[in-house]
């Protein structure tokens, strides 16, 4: 490829991927952006459910609209087959001679049977089959129908987040289906190292609740070691560590690095927060409430991004609240090249969102983040790939196409 | 004959993980469950040690003990299945150490800040220079380039910075109850982001490996925290660049499910959710809660109605939930087909059916001397049918296998090792120690830190209500 003379790290890795909506759809969009070929393969028809769900482009309801089906979906090329049909069957089965890896979302007592891991196993011994579900493949809840506010709930997370004096709130965006996207990709990839020396594929059970499960590092511990439950955010207290209102908008004071308290007073700007009694954590603790007020009037004064950025300069860790609108045009962000502009041709063009880390290699070349493809249009390739790479003839095609397989 | 131990994926592969706090740590765990060595560099100096071995707890008992920095509860489960060596890096000596260690090892993680691995020549391309093939993560609140490239954070002030506040907070009321989108961002807290990075982070190693295995070349991972936040939250933003909407905040209610929330349930703080997704769960969830009537209710006759009307509608399914236990919600619900669920606090996920069945804990025997017995830790979300991933020791002592290292790995001579402890460099017991001051669980519920408090809880069988 152009600017990776080495190549991405998963060339030559070919990855189906039967997937809707996020969790499958996300694994797979992290393989591509690491170099895989992932052939996205939609129900005929309809396609994925993510090109139902909203915000559309436009705010029309179009199935080439959907974002997060635009963004959940680059670098991919995409076909339609009906794999419950038996012409279907027979085309995965083509596919699949060539396929490294299959990503799969559906519900385990929804999983059409030529999708079995273990028959794909003893059929081709090569192959990695990662399914991701909401509670995995065993375990009394398997077959439990869930949506992300159901995972995050019973994940535990859920009970962590928002304020002590009021229910559990739900997190942003669906993020249960994107950790346990991330998660899956995670370990095919130790599968995919290992069968380098092996030879050997395997199956991979991705269960989105203990994905999110794994992060209350804190809330296990509390119980197993002290008995202890632990809550939400505490809605008495100094006011550090939580958002507070700002001039326009609102900031995390923090006093946390390795600056002292009167580092962190002096920036606030109001002069009795230069007090030795809230110096000590336990001070803080003890004066929460008296120091919460000073708090309010300091940070009333600033704005959000010059706190953030005065914080930064004396290497204090503020944080801020930003919108979709402060990141989309954050001048950090694009300075480290976060984002790429692509156009599709129903959607229009937008700069989306890219990869979170950069890479590059000992020679300092950079192994940049591409955006090869827009999103697939509904079958888009399935001509390229059922005629052009399995040799499918243009009759047979059309006979596909009357049985409702493609 | 007895069979081979089967290989793990990172079998061979060396970890020098020099990283502290959450998000590095915690990937260096997982490499070691996936079968790496993982070599955790501590020091034994107070002032620069791990503040996840002295700061974060949780105590058995609440009672941090005399070697408290071997007994948080927090910093076991991001360390588990490591070794631990303790160099000084102020010493030219230990530096040196250091360096020849890389040049054995496969994988660095360090997330100090850029200014600090230059000034310990501990920077990448100083790195490379002793292991040429060298995989290298350098995670940073900000990254290694851009204008707030030296500031730095912590995940807890990271996360609305990089945006969840805009996709979560609850609804605004106004004085008469009625509710409209909220405008106070919220949080998913819990160290949101430091997770990301982590994931993050193990995706990027393993990728790195199946590079290096195939072109013989090393990798440079500049991770920076706030930009792999802001990708999982893509989808929003490309919602700004094509719409130009800034925020939604909804609460627990969603666009085109309806009823979506969270409602109380029987006891203190016990809540469950429920999703509607359709008309064919709006049916079969009035049925199942014995309001059929409920149903051919024209404010509730189809998702956006019942959308526009939900303030009433929670209030009816209040009722319903709040005399029962959130566990028989999702029961009840579930047996219907209604995507339903208990919201589970530390204590309900220990005990619950679902994470036991699936052996989700695993149980990690520790060192005698720290007092902490047998316990069990969260593990992974994953498994893989050909390797058995699981926990493999308990996290280390402070400079355990400083002989194993320093020796049998490095065969430095004894004289050299005892220099090196002569002058601290290394060492076994944390030098300026002081035992924390532990806060009194009932005071922590005063202060809203814990909800409630098991003080029987080691007998207590695990509960599933």
């Amino acid at each position: 490829m152009a600017g990776v003379p080495f190549g991405l790290p998963l060339d030559g890795v070919r990855v189906l991927e039967l997937g809707g909506y996020v969790s499958a759809p996300y694994c797979a969009r992290l393989l591509a952006d690491y170099g895989a070929d992932v052939i996205k393969i939609e129900p005929p028809g309809a396609g994925d459910e993510a090109r139902r769900m909203g915000p559309f482009a436009g705010d029309d309801p179009h199935p080439e609209k959907s974002i997060p089906f635009l963004y959940l979906n680059t670098n991919k090329r995409g076909i339609t087959l009906d794999v419950a049909t038996v012409s279907g069957a027979g085309l995965l089965d083509r596919l699949l001679q060539s396929t490294d890896v299959l990503v799969e979302n559906y519900p385990p007592d929804a999983r059409p049977s030529c999708l079995d891991p273990e028959a794909l196993g003893e059929r081709y011994p090569h192959l990695i089959v990662t399914s991701i579900t909401p509670f995995g493949q065993t375990g009394p809840y398997r077959d439990f129908a869930a949506t992300d506010i159901v995972t995050t709930a019973i994940s535990g997370l859920m009970y962590h987040s928002g304020d002590s004096d009021q229910e559990p709130l739900r997190n942003a965006l669906n993020q249960s289906f994107y950790v346990a996207g991330i998660n899956a990709t995670v370990a095919t990839s130790a599968a995919l190292f290992q069968r380098m020396f092996t030879g050997r594929g395997q199956a991979v059970d991705v269960c989105t609740v203990e994905c999110l499960a794994s992060h209350l590092v804190q809330a296990l511990p509390y119980y197993n070691y002290m008995g202890a439950i632990k809550g939400r955010r505490p809605v008495r207290g100094s006011g550090f560590e939580e958002l507070m209102p700002a001039r326009d908008g609102y900031v995390i004071p923090s006093v946390q690095g390795s600056q002292p308290w009167s580092t962190v007073a002096e920036l606030i700007g109001v002069p009795e927060l230069q007090d030795d009694r809230f110096a000590s954590g336990s001070g803080r603790i003890e004066f929460g409430e008296e120091i919460h007020d000073l708090l309010l009037q300091g940070l009333a004064q600033w704005d959000r991004k010059a706190l953030h950025q005065a914080s930064g300069e004396r290497r204090l860790v503020f944080g801020m609240a930003q919108d979709a609108g402060d990141l989309h045009e954050c001048p950090h962000l694009h300075e480290r090249e976060f984002f790429r502009t692509v156009s599709h041709p129903v959607a229009g063009d937008a700069d989306y969102p890219g990869m979170g880390p950069r890479l590059s290699g000992p020679d300092s070349l950079p192994i940049e983040y591409q955006v090869r493809r827009h999103a697939p249009l509904l079958g888009q390739h399935n001509s390229e790939i059922y005629g052009d790479e399995l040799g499918c003839a243009s009759a047979e095609l059309a006979q596909l196409r009357a049985l409702g397989a493609i | 004959m007895t069979m081979p131990e089967p290989s793990l994926p990172l079998d061979g592969i060396r970890v020098v993980d020099l990283s502290r706090v959450f998000a590095m740590p915690y990937c260096g765990a997982y490499l070691a469950d996936l079968g790496a060595e993982v070599i955790k560099v501590d020091t034994h100096h107070n002032q620069f040690v791990d503040t996840t071995r002295t700061l974060n707890g949780p105590y058995p008992d609440n009672d941090p003990g005399e070697l408290y920095w071997e007994r948080g509860g927090t910093f076991q489960t991001l360390n588990h299945g490591k070794i631990s060596v303790t160099l000084d890096l102020r010493s030219d000596d230990a530096l040196e150490v250091l360096r020849e260690l890389v040049s054995i090892s496969d994988v660095v993680l360090e997330n100090f800040t850029p200014r600090v691995m230059r000034r310990f020549g501990l920077d990448y391309p100083n790195l490379k220079a002793v292991r040429p093939d060298l995989i290298m993560v350098s995670n940073t609140g900000y990254g290694h380039s851009g204008p707030w490239t030296n500031f730095g954070a912590m995940a807890t002030a990271l996360e609305p910075t990089h945006g969840t506040g805009a996709f979560m907070g609850y609804l605004d009321a106004d004085a008469d109850g009625r509710t409209s989108p909220g405008t106070v961002p919220n949080k998913i807290a819990n160290s949101y982001t430091d997770f990301l990075a982590s994931w993050t982070a193990q995706l990027a190693v393993l990728v790195s490996l199946i590079h290096r295995a195939k072109t013989g070349r090393g990798m440079w991972i500049d991770l920076a925290m706030y930009q792999v936040g802001a990708s999982f939250l893509g989808e929003g933003i490309l919602d700004y660049a094509f719409n130009g909407r800034r925020a939604r905040r909804l609460g627990n209610r969603h666009e085109s499910m309806s009823p979506h929330g969270c409602y109380p349930c029987q006891g203190n703080d016990q809540w469950a959710v429920i999703a509607v997704r359709d008309d064919s769960d709006w049916r079969a969830f009035c049925d199942v809660i014995g309001t059929p009537e409920l149903a051919a209710d024209p404010r509730f006759a189809d998702p956006v109605t019942r959308y526009g009307n939900q303030d009433a509608l929670d209030e009816i399914i209040s009722g319903w939930t709040s005399s029962r236990t959130k566990y028989e919600v999702m029961t009840i619900l579930q047996n219907a087909g209604v995507p339903a669920g208990p919201v589970l606090d530390g204590r309900d996920m220990l005990g619950d059916p679902h994470f036991r069945d699936r052996g989700y804990f695993e149980p990690v025997e520790h060192h005698p001397k720290t007092g902490l017995g047998r316990r069990e830790y969260l593990t992974r979300g994953w498994r893989m049918s050909g390797n058995d991933v699981r926990i493999r020791k308990a996290a280390p002592m402070l400079g355990e296998d400083n002989e194993y290292v320093l020796s049998n790995l490095l065969g430095l001579a004894a004289t050299h090792i005892a220099d090196l402890e002569s002058t601290e460099a290394i060492g076994q017991t944390l030098a300026g120690a002081r035992i924390p001051a532990s806060v009194p669980l009932d005071r922590q519920v005063e202060l809203g830190w814990t909800v409630d408090y098991d003080a029987d809880y080691p007998s207590r069988p695990p509960v599933s209500s």
